[in-house]
């Protein structure tokens, strides 16, 4: 129960920074995508169904605030989710640095499917140097945030380990 | 259903990827929009975002506001360096104005003395509280010589005691061991004005039956072989008159600001006069 008022509140604290305060503070170029961040989490620490969840839920609050499609960042991070909740289970070890690694290819698996998405549908076109720059630097952003963002989250959130899981199920 | 178990988190995404690419493809269309959540999530947000938003709009004013106060802080040092400069520029046109004034007094009373006085600057006083003397910039070489006049514009400042090829050394008036013979403008009445330890110089050997006013001008008489004839040396502030004795003595004021001396005139000594004969005075 700690831990899921610990990840709610903390998504509800990066949506709100993320979409309306680092911007307005200026300090920026643009505002680093802390839901990510925390999706990447829930697929390292917490690979539940209720991480799933979790994710689909960030998404969700993503597209809510600042997503004019509804169910584009729902899907993208529940996709991302599930690609670090397939890939950590295949490592034998997980330190700072296999979390970095993930988090790279989560970044480039969230870049990859809105850019699909939007080729799809016929906005990416003439632009798409600068949709990928604008796609791409929140990723940046996010990747360098999330080491500290995880042992903020590590300090307070106890993991719930994949053995443990597979005993329950 | 063992399979699902083992599977459950697997499950439970491809669900979700599922039920959320469906509302991709729902909200895709064009049409109504589809956002069950939304509403939930904006009433859930909403509180926190909007105390977020004032403890923003509060630190976002705390640093404008120290912006403008390190703006305004730079104005102020600018200002004061400002401030400086001219108060300097300002010392300098007042300094420059003084020296018009004392360079004008010297060049009328050069011409008033119809001779070829050589200026100088002062460029010391004695070290002595006791003995009062200045140095000049001006020696042998410029033809300033041992006994010379210094006078400056209002009046006498003393004689040349020593001078070197490009320096002298001036005896003031005020030095108690100096002596000048003066006369009373008014009363043309003889005596010798010397210095005085309490500032204030001292004219003696006046004689008795003399009379003396505060006030009365004391100048140079010329007979000393120093000093031109009618050159200022002061006034009378106090007049002593004793019981016995042949003199009377009095007090006077210097008409010469020893402190304040920057500019003299130095004067070859002028031909010897004559006295006065008693039917002169008056």
């Amino acid at each position: 129960m700690r831990s899921f008022l610990i990840l709610a509140l903390s998504g509800i604290f990066a949506v709100v920074i993320q979409t309306t305060q680092i911007g307005r503070l200026g300090i920026l170029p643009a505002a680093p995508n802390l839901i990510l961040v925390l999706v990447v989490y829930l697929g390292l620490r917490v690979p539940t169904p209720a991480g799933a969840l979790g994710a689909f839920l960030l998404g969700y609050l993503l597209d809510t605030f600042s997503g004019s499609v509804p169910g584009l960042h729902c899907f993208t991070m529940t996709l991302v989710f599930a690609m670090v909740y397939l890939v950590s289970g295949r490592l034998w070890m997980q330190n700072p640095i296999t979390s970095l690694a993930i988090m790279v290819l989560a970044c480039f698996l969230e870049i990859f499917t809105l850019t699909a998405y939007f080729a799809w549908t016929g906005v990416l076109g003439a632009g798409a140097t600068g949709l990928l720059g604008t796609l791409a630097t929140p990723a940046l952003l996010a990747l360098l945030v999330s080491p500290l963002l995880f042992t903020l989250l590590d300090a307070y959130v106890p993991p719930v380990s994949r053995k443990k899981t597979h005993a329950a199920e | 259903m063992g399979w699902r178990r083992q599977h459950s988190v697997l499950v439970t995404t491809g669900s979700l990827l599922l039920l959320s690419l469906a509302l991709l493809l729902a909200n895709s269309g064009g049409g109504r929009r589809v956002d069950p959540l939304g509403v939930v999530f904006l009433e859930l947000v909403a509180p926190v975002a909007s105390l977020s938003q004032t403890a923003t709009a509060r630190l976002a004013s705390a640093w404008e506001s120290y912006i403008d106060l390190v703006g305004v802080r730079e104005e102020r040092e600018w200002l004061r360096t400002r401030v400086r400069e001219l108060e300097l520029d300002l010392d300098r046109k007042r300094r420059i104005d003084d020296e018009n004034r004392r360079l004008r007094a010297i060049l009328q009373l050069r011409e008033e003395l119809g001779a070829m006085p050589v200026a100088a600057r002062i460029t010391g006083v004695g070290a002595s509280q006791l003995f009062h003397t200045a140095t000049i910039d001006r020696g042998t070489s410029q033809g300033v010589g041992e006994g010379m006049a210094v006078l400056a514009r209002p009046g006498v400042v003393g004689r040349i005691v020593a001078a070197s090829p490009n320096a002298a050394r001036v005896l003031l008036l005020e030095d108690p061991t100096s002596g000048v013979d003066a006369v009373v403008q008014r009363s043309r009445a003889r005596g010798i004005v010397e210095g005085g330890a309490s500032g204030l110089l001292h004219l003696k050997f006046v004689g008795r039956g003399e009379e003396l006013r505060v006030g009365d001008e004391i100048v140079t008489s010329g007979l000393d072989g120093i000093f031109p004839r009618g050159i200022p040396l002061g006034h009378i502030a106090t007049v002593e008159t004793s019981e016995s004795g042949l003199f009377q003595t009095a007090e006077l004021a210097p008409v010469v600001d020893f402190e304040r001396l920057e500019e003299v005139l130095v004067l070859a000594a002028p031909e010897r006069e004559m006295p006065p004969a008693a039917g002169e005075k008056g």
